[in-house]
């Protein structure tokens, strides 16, 4: 029985070498020719999608921009895409499957624990990340890692700088309170503000800051009234807040019958882009939030230029969000390093990353070779709402900081001392 | 005086929020014995629902066309309740308690699939209708009113349900097939029908729940998943699928949440949880105790 | 009357067989795919262990993920807070954590055993653990423990160097093969019948003299010390240990094996556990869709296949010319969910 061939012995003989074929051990086949393969490790599925969208469209569009440009020392990217689900295990899996592969060279993380997870492992497994979007001081601090780098804000330059304008185009405002998410993005954003708002009122206005003790509030609650009375007794002046995403909104949603937002002369968002703008329409309080890069702030640089347009054409979304900039960045980041060393092995490549300067949507960034931060622009944009812009709302100033003026001096392996900032 | 009376009315708004999503989870844990986990994602649908019910009538709406929005999603969810009792309920009368929560399960997970599909990812929000959007001073204390609505929707619904299972004709029926299906079933009721309607009431009230609650929130595909586990400490806390119950410990967790939260700031959302398992620790049986059903 | 010599053989044997199977994939597959046949070996024993709760002692958990969490960290703190404790060590203390957290919860959650409430406080158990992990500095907080070492093990004569994902690998696939088979003679022994006897008739057992609760609670702790076997195993492996894994969404996996693979089966959970494992990874580029293919896949399996696959596999298997003597003999034990769904139909 065992010798006799048939057809359908045959048909399943078919279909398990065509099974076995992602089994084989691809790296022998990365050959120095052919397209380069960069690895998209970001979430493609469930509610974090929403990011994970902007991540994929930003690599698309830096890819394209690559490749119509003849590719990295003539050879194209090829971009894989893999679904991390936002979680490290998952993230896990795919980096390593990626790597296995013969795909050393990746992006595409948003997550803090993800980003913290994959040092370890690309140093043991030989790969390169490079995160678009992960807040956490850490991977450039005592979790500092070779084999990470970060082309985005470092969440000091992000804090700092917000703090920094504030102080400077409002100096009469002395009181500060914030909300933050129970969350460890909470704390060290807080810390961040808090530490900066301390050194930058003096100096500015030879007075003290006051600034209360922050409110923290749970990650997705449903009702975020107690938090919102809390915050009603705060006297101040300004609030910072860090809460991100559908909590946000649900927070905005709920404070404004309070009258909270019209009690306070400024609110300050660190990260939310359009995200709470997009939702609540001509209802957005006004604020200040923080942008990993706002398109109107790059008008004339033909990188963003370029990235807006083909993302509004891909989407039909006028309001693309900054992750869209930080893939795109790391896209062309692997493309300055790779034409700069010559090689696309993994030691290679960091080495090129290390130290690199080069253009993106947000002007020139430089990647510092002593803790694998790249120091770019901070921007900021001040939302408003309006009854007369089709959206419900508009940004009615921004600023574009100079980004060596707000990030942290590099001190890989210790933690952030924020005596210094 | 200006504390204890805002974290008492904002314990009631938790409560009464609450409570409007855990009163159709209760009546088909009561009678049906199942526990709907798919309760949330229904309700999430009624809220896109009456989303875009608004969105089509074109935004700000006076009060009795939100209301109309919000009568529809539960109209909406009603019709998708009797499709989920023929569909995968009624398949699951007869199998073990686990393989009906697992089968809720992924219906919960397919509704936030579907939401997904249908309105996207992007987070988006309403703002109560103009009346419901001022607020109200007593004193110091100021109330919002759509705060104030909300805890008289709960009320309201409270009462009617009571009314409903006390003394109507249906209501009654409901109690008999609560307390003995099989006896219910010699008698010549039609027990099958009994269930449907109690499916469709279910989650028309989940569908309700979400209209009247969506300018309270963001709606996300993660909206879900937030009342869930709130609703369900909520029913297990009244004790067996009691009314009653459930409205009493949405009021008792309320308040406990609310107080929590004032004083102990530096540890949110975590008194529901520690009340719950204390609570259930010297009463194992739940507020209403071994009571069926209202 | 059963042959209990023949059975343990025969489980032996497809252990022993898995093992095998297991082996080879490091020589056929890239290290990615071994990462994942890595998690897959675990997750088996995860469900096997979830499942002796469920169809053993009737007793339906929503909170597995608290065991899980509480064995990673555990075995997390000895090897970066305690590097000079020997790697057996921590995998005896993150063992013992999931112990003491099942049976304190336990204690509580039983004395309201009915399925559905138990099920509920389980998951606020549960849930309670994982707000603990995020509020603890000592952890982590909710970027978790990162960089946990693989070990090197002294045995006298021999050193066992498992720092390499492949033999830390092999080590795995050793210690869930012992896992799973130690699971099952506990599930045969006598005390094993016991519960599973509770299960069927409580009022019955209670007359013969059994405690009960006692019983219950055993099995309960049983299955939470195995369970975080299980995440302190996964610890090394992954080298990080992050409050993801405490998400009442990880409770859910378990069930999720068991009812694909077929509840009224001992090795059930383990079908269920590689064929989701296999679904993973073939929907590892799709987007926006897994949740939807998991939900119909699992409301199909539900509705129409309740046995799950082996129940399906053994349905046919009967039809096509009754049972063949001797084989699998323990495949169909009466009394156990699937059963009750069959004898129903």
């Amino acid at each position: 029985m065992a010798y006799k061939m048939n057809r359908r012995g045959i048909v399943k003989g078919i279909a398990a070498s065509t099974l076995a074929v992602p089994f084989i051990n691809l790296r022998a086949a990365t050959a120095q020719s052919g397209p380069i393969p960069i690895g998209v490790v970001t979430p493609l599925s469930g509610p974090v999608q929403l990011i994970g969208n902007f991540v994929r469209h930003g690599a698309e569009i830096g890819a394209a921009h690559v490749n119509d440009n003849g590719g990295i020392n003539g050879r194209p990217i090829e971009l894989v895409f893999r679904d991390s689900k936002a979680n490290p295990n998952d993230a896990s899996v795919a980096a390593r499957e990626l790597v296995g592969s013969g795909t050393n060279l990746q992006l595409g993380t948003i997550s803090s624990a993800v980003a913290l997870a994959m040092g370890p492992l690309l140093e043991s497994e030989g790969g390169v990340v490079i995160t678009t979007g992960a807040g956490t001081e850490k991977i450039n601090h005592e979790n500092y890692n070779p084999h990470v780098f970060r082309v985005g804000d470092s969440p000091v330059s992000r804090n700092a700088g917000l703090v920094r304008h504030i102080v400077e185009s409002r100096p009469d405002l002395r009181k500060w309170g914030g909300i933050i998410p129970d969350h460890e993005y909470g704390r060290t954003t807080w810390k961040i503000f808090e530490a900066t708002m301390r050194k930058a009122v003096p100096e500015m206005t030879g007075e003290e800051a006051e600034i209360a003790e922050p409110i923290l509030v749970p990650y997705g609650s449903g009702d975020y009234r107690n938090y919102i009375a809390q915050a009603m007794r705060m006297d101040v002046q300004g609030i910072y807040t860090s809460v991100y995403g559908g909590d946000a909104v649900t927070l905005y949603q709920q404070a404004k019958p309070f009258g909270l937002f019209d009690k306070i002369d400024v609110l300050l968002d660190s990260a939310n882009e359009f995200l709470v703008a997009t939702a609540m329409g001509d209802q957005t309080p006004a604020h200040w939030s923080g942008f990993h890069w706002y398109y109107e702030a790059n008008k004339g640089n033909p990188l963003s230029d370029d990235l807006y347009a083909k993302y509004v054409e891909a989407t039909g979304d006028t309001y693309p969000m900054g992750w869209a900039a930080e893939a795109h960045a790391a896209v062309l980041a692997y493309a300055g390093a790779i034409e700069k060393a010559g090689s696309t092995e993994t030691d290679d490549v960091i080495a090129g990353l290390k130290g690199l300067r080069f253009d993106s949507a947000t002007g020139e960034r430089h990647i510092r070779a002593e803790d694998n931060q790249a120091v770019k622009n901070a921007e900021l944009a001040y939302i408003e709402p309006s009854s007369t812009a089709p959206a419900g709302f508009e940004v009615t100033d921004y600023v574009s900081l100079d980004g060596e003026k707000v990030v942290e001096p590099a001190r890989p392996g210790q933690m952030l001392d924020t005596s210094n900032l | 005086m200006y504390d204890v009376g805002m974290t008492v009315f904002n314990g009631l708004a938790w409560a009464m929020a609450t409570f409007l999503v855990a009163a159709g989870l209760t009546l088909i844990f009561g009678i049906l014995h199942i526990l709907n986990f798919a309760h949330g994602g229904f309700f999430m649908i009624g809220a896109y629902v009456s989303y875009t019910v608004m969105i089509a009538l074109g935004g700000a709406l006076p009060l009795w066309l939100y209301l109309i929005g919000a009568m529809v999603a539960g109209v909406v969810v009603g019709l998708l309740g009797w499709a989920v009792d023929m569909l995968v309920f009624r398949r699951l009368r007869d199998v073990d308690d686990a393989y009906s929560l697992i089968a809720t399960y992924a219906l919960l997970l397919l509704c936030g699939g579907v939401v997904q599909l249908i309105w996207g990812l992007n987070y988006l929000g309403v703002m109560p209708p103009p009346v419901l959007n001022s607020v109200i001073f007593l004193g110091d204390m100021f109330m919002p009113t759509y705060t104030i609505f909300i805890i008289l929707c709960g009320v309201l619904v409270y009462v009617g349900l009571e009314l409903f299972i006390a003394k109507s004709q249906t209501g009654r029926l409901i109690r008999v097939v609560a307390a003995d299906p099989w006896m219910a079933q010699l008698l010549g009721l039609n027990v099958k029908r009994i269930y449907l309607f109690t499916v469709i009431l279910s989650f028309a009230l989940a569908g309700l729940a979400g209209g009247l609650l969506m300018p309270n929130q963001s709606l996300s595909p993660e909206l879900g998943g937030i009342f869930l586990l709130q609703a369900f400490g909520v029913i297990i806390l009244g004790g067996m699928g009691s009314i009653r119950g459930a409205f009493l410990a949405a009021i008792v967790l309320g308040l406990i949440e609310s107080f929590g939260v004032y004083f102990f700031p530096q540890y949110p959302g975590i008194f529901f949880l520690l009340a719950l398992a204390i609570i259930l620790l010297i009463k194992p049986e739940g507020i209403m105790g071994r009571e069926q059903t209202a | 009357m059963i042959d209990y010599r023949a059975r343990f053989r025969i489980n032996l044997a497809i252990a022993l067989c898995g093992l095998a199977v297991f082996a080879i994939v490091p020589f056929v597959a890239n290290s990615g795919l071994v990462f994942l046949a890595g998690l897959v070996a675990i997750n088996i024993v995860f469900g096997l262990c979830w499942n002796f709760l469920f169809s053993g002692a009737g007793l339906l958990s929503f909170g597995h993920a608290m065991f899980f969490a509480a064995g990673a960290y555990g075995m997390a703190v000895v090897s970066l807070r305690m590097p000079e404790l020997p790697f057996f060590l921590g995998l005896a203390f993150g063992s013992a954590c999931g112990a003491l957290i099942a049976m304190i919860f336990g204690y509580i959650a039983l004395r309201r055993a009915s399925g559905v409430y138990f099920a509920v406080l389980t998951l606020a158990f549960s849930e309670l653990i994982h707000i603990y992990i995020t509020k603890t500095t000592f952890l982590g907080r909710n970027d978790g423990l990162v960089g946990i070492p693989r070990p090197t093990i002294d045995l006298g004569p021999w050193v066992l160097d498992l720092t390499s994902a492949t033999s830390y690998y092999y080590f795995i696939i050793v210690a869930m093969t012992i896992a799973a088979f130690a699971l099952w003679c506990f599930q045969n022994s006598p005390a094993g019948r016991l519960i599973q006897a509770i299960r069927q008739d409580p009022l019955r057992t209670a007359f013969l003299g059994a405690g009960i609760r006692g019983w219950q609670l055993t099995a309960f702790v049983v299955s939470g010390t195995i369970a975080a076997f299980c995440g302190a195993v996964m610890v090394p492996f992954t080298q990080i240990a992050s409050p993801e894994i405490a998400v009442w969404t990880v409770s859910t996996q378990p069930i999720l094996f068991t009812l694909l693979g077929g509840a009224g089966h001992f090795w059930g959970p383990a079908v269920g556990a590689i064929l989701f494992g296999a679904i993973a990874y073939g929907t590892r580029a799709m987007q926006g869709l897994s949740d939807i293919t998991v939900s119909v896949l699992l409301l199909t399996v539900v509705l129409l296949i309740p046995g799950g696959l082996l129940g399906l596999w053994q349905r046919r298997r009967r039809k096509a010319g009754g049972r063949q003597p001797g084989q699998a003999g323990d495949d169909a034990r009466p009394g156990t969910a699937a059963g009750k769904v069959e004898a129903r139909q």
